[in-house]
């Protein structure tokens, strides 16, 4: 098997096992970054959820429980970047 | 890491996106002069590998959490040029399909993430290699230091960035002691999830760190 499926398959192991940390985990916790610590010292507004433009805001997916929406999300990522990396790939084989 | 829209000041939003600019202009331009095809391939499959191990965030004691950011490793694989393609291409899908990292803040994030993580870990890991040898020892200690510094050099910049604002004149002296010093602490995980990575491949498939060869520069 050559590196890139390898590495794919993977990748593709990382996602499956991603709601336990991205979901399940970091409910138990209570997701907190730094930066939301920092920001909210200077009450800086988030604006994300005023100006959205994408069905899948925080790698969840509509009609999805939020576990099953993380796998979905994280492999719909992974297939852009992917598909995006082959659009390089030509344009760099082109020139 | 990721910074959201509303955080930051229109001034600071422009400038990161110009710098964003200048960089990915001349990286186009000396990927376009040297790279080999072949190392494009790495470029997807290594940020489709950095965006799953973004997915997966650890809870720490003390409310916080912490995931792996990844320029360093992309720096040290790929090299400036490539690996700020690589991570810039993880944050473009992040903040288009998922919302993650606002459109205001693209050019902070990017010059964070995928400029200055990349760029430090690379010039401490290609510096090291250089002057003491290829060794797995040097190879572990100079990738636990590039993914350290380079996560609490990006974090210090984001503190700066968020810390900018009219409505806050020197918000940064609040910001920055929070950014630096969470990020001096996180720094360390990800300097050795770095490091590991990297003394795996060097024994697995050393072809795949270019910065060793020089093929990045």
């Amino acid at each position: 098997m050559n590196l890139s499926r390898r590495a794919l398959i993977a990748v593709l192991a990382l996602v499956f096992i991603s709601p336990i940390f991205g979901v399940i985990l970091a409910d138990m916790a209570g997701f907190h970054e730094p930066l939301d610590l920092a920001a909210e010292a200077l009450n800086l507004p988030d604006f994300t959820e005023n100006f959205n433009w994408t069905p899948f805001l925080d790698y969840t997916v509509p009609g999805l429980p939020d576990e099953a929406g993380y796998i979905v999300a994280g492999v719909i990522g992974v297939g852009v970047i992917l598909v995006i990396g082959l659009g390089i790939n030509r344009l760099v084989k082109q020139r | 890491m990721h910074i959201p829209d509303g955080f930051l000041d229109i001034t600071v939003a422009t400038i990161t996106y110009i710098m964003f600019f200048i960089f990915g202009a001349y990286a186009t331009k000396r990927i376009k002069d040297t790279t080999i095809p072949e190392r494009i391939s790495l470029v997807s499959v290594l940020a489709a590998g950095i965006f799953a191990a973004q997915m997966l965030n650890w809870p720490l004691p003390g409310g916080t959490s912490l995931h792996f950011v990844g320029g360093a490793l992309a720096g040290i694989m790929l090299g400036p040029w490539l690996g700020f393609l690589s991570m810039s291409l993880v944050l473009f899908v992040q903040a288009l399909v998922f919302h993650d990292g606002g459109i205001t803040t693209l050019g902070a994030n990017v010059l964070n993430m995928a400029i200055i993580d990349v760029v430090v870990a690379y010039f401490i890991y290609r510096t090291s290699i250089r002057i003491f040898g290829p060794k797995h020892s040097v190879r572990a200690t100079a990738a636990f230091l590039g993914g350290w510094l380079g996560i609490m050099l990006a974090g210090v910049a984001a503190g700066l960035e968020i810390g900018y604002s009219p409505s806050f004149p020197f918000g940064f002296w609040v910001t920055l002691p929070v950014m630096a010093i969470w990020h001096t602490i996180l720094g360390i995980i990800e300097g050795a999830i770095t490091a590991s990575t990297i003394l795996y491949l060097a024994r697995r498939a050393p072809q795949l760190i270019s910065s060793e060869a020089g093929e990045a520069e």
